[in-house]
């Protein structure tokens, strides 16, 4: 979210919540070390793929709209674990990852399926105390999330919500098909809500 | 020496303004329509108004990382990014690039700065507030630092003259402590911003009001003639404006100044250093060297506005040196790169808010509510000095509260397509006091890869701020208690640092004496009447307000003055 973007968005800040990779950056200044490397390239076998898929497309399925396969969502996970997160969450992840090839995801049935990632979830709330999540109000309107860095990376079902959300949310099909897409709105109006509202997307 | 005539004609002008930024181009401006001839050198690249926002129209799917900043990304920026992210995919073009333009802290500072046409006036939070009558008297009442040299009717009517041609969106509501300026129509509260307005005013007698913003809500002839329309409520400011809807020196002033045919630019050019005449006792020009070419050259002027942002003008002066200013040109009072002052944040309070379920918003409002600062005023007294304002508002959440929300699957997403329920935050800028010990200076033997000595900071919050900052919390909290809002949080930031409001100033203050002040009360170096400085360095004490139209009503006042002792040859 760039700095002056309009408090409008103050809200998405309770729910909204990015995790911040960039605290890393942070932290090598706080420790006044060099630049640590680049992680190693991050890479998945072909059956952990097929699980990044099935879950992703779990969160958000096809309906009536399309789905996260359908616009390319499971690649984009990948590619943002890779350019924007470092070593803690891409243990992380693949610990996840690993948790459910050992449980069969891939082989189970869909109920079984949809039992095993409501488990993940009770399992990840409890994780996410750790990390004291806080939001800051940040520039002259802008707000962010923070959290206090964990030598443990993000859980794998929170980078997996997270990346999902944000890479289906903000792609073109799944913005203009979920949303009243609207770039230009020309002008700002207080207005009462239609039945069946949807949200509007700029 | 080889004298070049022709050459030396072409790199004379009447005046030189170091910066295009917020200031630098409203000198231009002013210069300008008075009828003089003006150069203006900016370090960074060309940005051109519209051509060059290369990122302005496109849409979320088109930004690979879709606004998130990636690590590589957060090496390169890592002062933009090492608290949030700053510069990002959006906006980075307009912030600039920390690897490469590297700093010495010897305490932290985030020094946020912007290489290129129209300065942080491109990204610039737009928010417009006049300091009050007090702001100038404070330091003088309570013993800190020096007094101002200007009282609030000195800068009144220029204050007037800029607000106009920039075009604030805002509400005049009479209050003392936030003087009424010239408004175009206010921007909308929503329902329950409205609701927290009528409540703070019952319950705790505090104002609230609609922010005061530099986007056009109504474009007047003089905005239309410049090209500007009204704001498209897209809120994708800091990606530069292509309507022109918020002001910005590309939008604004530097057009306003091309029109009078008497301005000319150069880009990549690095002031290094002020050229001082021993002889006549004035600046004669200005050395800079390409920052790509590495050619240096020498321009002439009758007088020199330097306008590169605190921290570079305070640089540009102290690396400015002659055998009358063995210590940096202004700086015989050893005040040159001292009194840094910011506003600090990063604390304030957030609620979710229950009802109103059926209000929503149409388009996105780049603006927030506005609460004026209510400590150490009136009857109000606390353990601390001075106040803080609070900037926030009411939103409805959208789809990314999803994100820490149990539930995945269809009817999670057909719900994340709806939007959830209202929320509201507010944080607050609070007052940094003058303090000689918060300083910049250039290093002995750290040169930068054009030669220049780097910049070393060393400054650091101190007991007012600290202590300024628990009840900035506490209030904050307070505020949305009583307001009756649900699961009220506080956040106080212990992570920030000097700089990171983007409002640094205080390098090069004014004052009466030049014993203890490098400027006079028309923003003139003492000793060195030929140069001005009028952009944030100026500042003798900080307010709490937002500094943007204040350092432009002091730049118009500068340069109506600088004219005026041209032709009365007193320049």
């Amino acid at each position: 979210m760039n700095r002056r973007t309009a408090i409008t968005h103050v809200a998405t800040m309770l729910g909204g919540a990015f995790s911040a990779p960039t605290l890393l950056a942070m932290k090598r200044w706080e420790g006044r070390v060099p630049a640590e490397g680049f992680p190693a390239e991050f890479t998945l076998t072909e059956n952990q793929k097929l699980i990044v898929a099935e879950v992703a497309e779990m969160i958000i399925p096809k309906t009536t709209t399309p789905g996260a396969k359908d616009v390319d969502v499971p690649a984009f996970i990948t590619m943002m674990l890779q350019d924007c997160y470092k070593t803690p969450e891409h243990k992380s992840f693949l610990e996840g990852l690993n948790n459910l090839e050992k449980k069969q995801f891939l082989s189970v049935n869909a109920g079984q399926r949809t039992a095993l990632l409501q488990q993940v979830e009770i399992d990840s709330a409890e994780e996410m105390k750790a990390y004291q999540v806080q939001q800051t109000k940040m520039g002259d309107n802008e707000d962010r999330e923070q959290m206090a860095a964990q030598a443990k990376g993000l859980p794998f079902w929170r980078l997996m919500k997270e990346l999902t959300m944000l890479g289906y949310f903000t792609s073109e099909e799944g913005i203009k098909s979920s949303f009243e897409y609207v770039p230009i709105p020309g002008k700002l109006e207080m207005i009462q809500m239609k039945p069946n509202q949807k949200s509007f997307a700029y | 020496m080889n004298l070049n005539l022709k050459s030396d004609k072409a790199h004379t002008f009447d005046a030189i303004v170091v910066g295009s930024g917020m200031t630098g181009g409203m000198a231009a401006k002013e210069l300008t329509e008075r009828g003089l001839q003006v150069l203006m050198i900016e370090r960074g690249r060309e940005v051109k108004h519209i051509e060059d926002y290369d990122t302005a129209m496109k849409g979320p799917w088109e930004f690979e990382h879709r606004g998130k900043v990636s690590i590589h990304s957060a090496e390169e920026y890592w002062a933009n990014n090492r608290f949030g992210t700053l510069a990002n995919e959006e906006t980075g073009p307009f912030f600039t690039n920390d690897q490469k333009n590297p700093y010495i802290e010897k305490r932290p500072f985030d020094w946020i700065k912007a290489y290129h046409t129209g300065g942080k006036s491109m990204h610039w939070g737009r928010q417009s507030y006049r300091m009050n009558k007090k702001d100038f008297e404070a330091n003088a009442k309570e013993g800190i630092a020096i007094d101002w040299p200007i009282r609030y009717e000195d800068l009144e009517p220029w204050y007037t003259h800029v607000e106009k041609f920039v075009g604030i969106s805002g509400q005049a509501e009479g209050w003392e402590v936030l003087p009424d300026g010239h408004y175009l129509p206010a921007m909308p509260m929503s329902a329950p911003e409205l609701y927290f307005r009528e409540t703070m005013k019952k319950k705790l007698n505090r104002p609230v009001t609609i922010g005061r913003v530099a986007n056009l809500t109504k474009p007047q002839p003089w905005h239309t003639d410049l090209g500007r329309a009204s704001c498209q409520y897209r809120s994708k400011c800091a990606r530069g404006c292509p309507y022109g809807g918020y002001y910005s020196s590309l939008s604004g002033s530097i057009p306003a100044a091309r029109k009078t045919n008497k301005l000319t630019v150069l880009h990549d050019t690095i002031a290094s250093e002020i050229i001082y005449d021993e002889k006549t006792k004035k600046a004669k020009g200005v050395r800079v060297i390409n920052q790509n070419t590495m050619a240096v050259e020498e321009f002439f002027a009758k007088i020199v506005f330097l306008n590169a942002g605190s921290m570079n003008t305070a640089a540009l002066l102290l690396n400015s040196k002659s055998n009358r200013f063995p210590t940096g040109l202004g700086n015989d009072s050893d005040q040159v790169g001292r009194n840094i002052m910011d506003h600090h944040l990063g604390v304030g309070a957030n609620a979710t808010v229950e009802g109103f379920e059926n209000d929503y918003i149409f388009g996105q409002r780049p603006n927030a509510l506005y609460i004026p600062r209510f400590r150490n005023w009136g009857t109000d007294k606390k353990d601390f000095l001075r106040g803080y304002g609070y900037q926030g508002g009411a939103s409805k959440s959208d789809w990314k509260r999803g994100i820490i929300t149990n539930g995945f699957g269809a009817s999670f997403k057909e719900d994340m397509s709806r939007p959830g329920t209202w929320t509201m935050g507010f944080g607050g800028f609070g007052e940094i006091l003058p303090d000689p010990s918060n300083r910049m200076f250039l290093d002995k033997e750290k040169k930068d890869k054009w030669g220049i000595p780097m910049i070393v900071f060393d400054a650091a919050f101190g007991e007012n701020e600290l202590a300024m900052r628990k009840d900035m919390m506490t209030s904050a909290v307070e505020m949305l208690e009583v307001a009756g809002f649900k699961n009220v949080t506080g956040f106080n930031r212990q992570d920030t640092h000097p700089g990171l409001g983007i409002h640094d100033m205080g390098t090069a203050r004014m004052g009466k004496d030049p014993k203890n002040s490098v400027l006079n009360k028309f923003n003139q170096v003492h000793d060195c009447k030929n140069v001005f400085v009028t952009d944030g360095a100026a500042m003798v004490s900080s307010s709490c307000v937002n500094p943007s139209i204040t350092y432009m009503a002091m730049t118009a006042r500068a340069a109506d003055y600088a004219v005026g002792e041209l032709k009365r040859h007193n320049l």
